[in-house]
């Protein structure tokens, strides 16, 4: 029997849906007509403008500061809570689900005012802090929903196997259940970061004078940017990512 | 791990706290991409401070985020329309002339249409408006008017901009009304027009019909200069021109909010945007037009004498600055509706 070249076809659709538009953005930073509707020949003047723009560097690296800080905070009140939620079944703990589920299905706008409203009630200064636990917020739930995931098909009878042999229980989820359930932790981890790192509504409610991130730039952009120097952004972005992505699966494959 | 937290957090709060006690910071609250950067460092050398810009995406998004109790900035720079709902709500401070010793550059003619014409709140920035960007060697015997979007050789080469406003407001300028009108009679005439409009053009559009042009797929669009200067930039066969009967005219004003810190710091800022090198610079930089007189005497020749750039002094009298309607906003919107739902 042949076999069917449907999935072969289904396959190379799906590869130019998902990595057309990349080479479509890098390709026109390279594009001399800011509107990219035209090849106007080959130039490197939004890579030079980009990098003598003060301000995209700045909002770049608050952006980086408050993923990287509000992930780390978040990977760990997340795991707490999805241990929480997988070892007791309490009706506290069905109040705490609630909670946990409410920032992922709540508009973003009205986290974003609510957050907002109540930051000025307590007269907290807006900046990168209120910004950080405004993504905490939000990037727990996130975590706790893939940790737990992970913790369904976990076989509680390998922490009472350590328990026998002489752990305590605190002992047992640090050696036993943290390693084994790492890989969902960082998998929340790393949709935190994303999360974090492209939020446009609620972090420009929450933010405050000089913090802005790299996506209020952007978005700002709009009216009177060039959106080339976002594509050149963009086109540095990419190439970055795939090459930490390589270097780092060639690392892991000579172990 | 909590440790490490803790340790970073108290990183971020040092860096702030050196970063806020060193010099005196000015907050502004701007579009992205709006203001020449050497005028930025510029004023940050002369008076020791640091300019620190910070960016909204729509004049409704800094509505909802200052009306809800938002502070920390010393200058908003934007659009008037957006500085007449937030001076009614008693959110900006008063302006003192008697402080910007360049106020004097600022064009009389321009405050005769301004929303703010003593200044008592706001400052003008910059301005810009709509017009007709059209392809030189598609369009035959160009007449600067609205009655374009009537010519039937160039049907479904035409676009309008997807904007109840300014949509609405053409068709009145075209009849000879002001484009705040709340009329019912000129706002019917107007919807008859727009209707007829509809059939002779491709579609309402913003961005796509810019690219449309360029590309050589529309030849004649309605648009806003600034857009018209990047797409002549691009392709020479293009051009620009404000139809006679007038036009809309957006400004964007420099306005000082009551919760500003740095009061004193931002009319200093305000008076070095007014000097006329520094707002020739801006203008350069951002290719609009400011309405400042000594700034506009020493742009470049080819600058001032380009129609995209500043329209006549007769079309200028005739134009409007568009006005937030409040509840009358309805009335447009109820004729957009119709327009667009009509065969």
């Amino acid at each position: 029997m042949r076999r069917s070249r449907i999935p072969f076809y289904l396959l190379v659709g799906m590869l130019v849906f998902l990595y057309l538009p990349l080479i479509i953005v890098i390709v026109n930073s390279f594009n001399m007509s800011r509107y990219g509707g035209q090849w106007g020949g080959f130039t490197l003047k939004w890579y030079s403008r980009l990098f003598s723009d003060r301000t995209i560097w700045y909002a770049l690296g608050n952006s980086l500061l408050i993923a990287l800080t509000s992930t780390v905070t978040s990977m760990v009140l997340g795991t707490t809570a999805a241990i929480a939620l997988y070892r007791f079944k309490t009706r506290l703990q069905s109040a705490h689900r609630l909670f946990i589920h409410l920032p992922l299905v709540m508009p973003d706008i009205l986290v974003g005012i609510s957050l907002l409203l109540f930051f000025v009630a307590l007269k907290v200064r807006l900046g990168l802090f209120t910004i950080y636990l405004a993504h905490v917020t939000f990037c727990i739930s996130y975590v706790a929903m893939v940790v737990l995931g992970r913790l369904q098909d976990f076989n509680y009878a390998v922490i009472e196997a350590a328990m026998d042999l002489g752990a305590s229980w605190p002992a047992a989820i640090r050696k036993v259940m943290i390693p084994m359930i790492t890989p969902g932790i960082m998998a929340g981890g790393l949709l935190a970061f994303t999360l974090s790192i492209d939020d446009f509504v609620i972090t420009f409610f929450v933010s405050g004078p000089g913090s802005a991130t790299l996506p209020l730039y952007i978005y700002s952009m709009i009216r009177h940017g060039s959106p080339m120097v976002i594509n050149a952004l963009t086109g540095i972005f990419i190439v970055f990512t795939f090459t930490v992505v390589t270097i780092s699966k060639k690392l892991l494959e000579e172990k | 791990m909590m440790k490490r937290i803790l340790s970073i957090l108290a990183i971020m709060t040092a860096v702030a706290s050196i970063s806020c006690s060193r010099q005196k910071e000015l907050h502004v609250f701007i579009w992205a991409d709006y203001m020449n950067n050497d005028v930025i460092t510029a004023f940050e050398k002369n008076e020791n401070c640091r300019v620190v810009m910070d960016f909204f995406d729509s004049n409704e998004a800094l509505y909802a985020k200052v009306k809800a109790g938002a502070t920390g900035y010393d200058l908003y720079i934007c659009s008037s329309y957006m500085v007449n709902i937030m001076n009614d709500q008693k959110m900006l401070q008063s302006i003192d002339l008697w402080k910007l010793k360049n106020i004097g550059n600022i064009d009389p003619e321009y405050l005769k249409i301004s929303l703010d014409p003593a200044m008592s709140h706001s400052v003008p920035y910059m301005m810009s408006f709509a017009g007709i960007a059209y392809n030189t060697e598609k369009v035959k015997n160009f007449v600067p008017t609205w009655g374009m979007l009537d010519r039937s050789d160039l049907k479904g080469r035409i676009t309008l901009l997807n904007d109840l406003r300014e949509t609405i407001g053409a068709a009145l300028k075209f009849n000879g009304c002001n484009y705040n009108s709340l009329n019912p009679a000129e706002l019917d005439k107007a919807r008859q027009t727009v209707l007829r409009w509809k059939k002779n053009i491709a579609k309402f559009d913003v961005d796509e019909a810019k690219r449309g042009l360029e590309a050589g797929e529309f030849f004649l669009i309605h648009t806003y200069n600034g857009d018209a200067l990047q797409i002549i930039s691009q392709n020479p066969k293009i051009a620009f021109a404000v139809p006679r009967e007038g036009t809309s005219i957006s400004v964007d004003d420099m306005v000082i909010p009551t919760s500003a810190v740095n009061a004193d710091l931002a009319y200093r800022f305000i008076d070095h945007l007014l000097d006329p090198e520094v707002c020739s610079k801006n203008m350069e930089y951002i290719s609009y037009l400011a309405p400042n007189l000594a700034a506009q005497k020493i742009m470049p020749k080819d600058f001032m004498q380009n129609p995209a750039v500043l329209p006549s002094k007769e079309i200028l009298k005739k134009s409007d600055i568009l006005k937030d309607l409040g509840a009358d906003n309805a009335t447009y919107s109820k004729i957009w509706d119709e327009i667009k739902s009509a065969e």
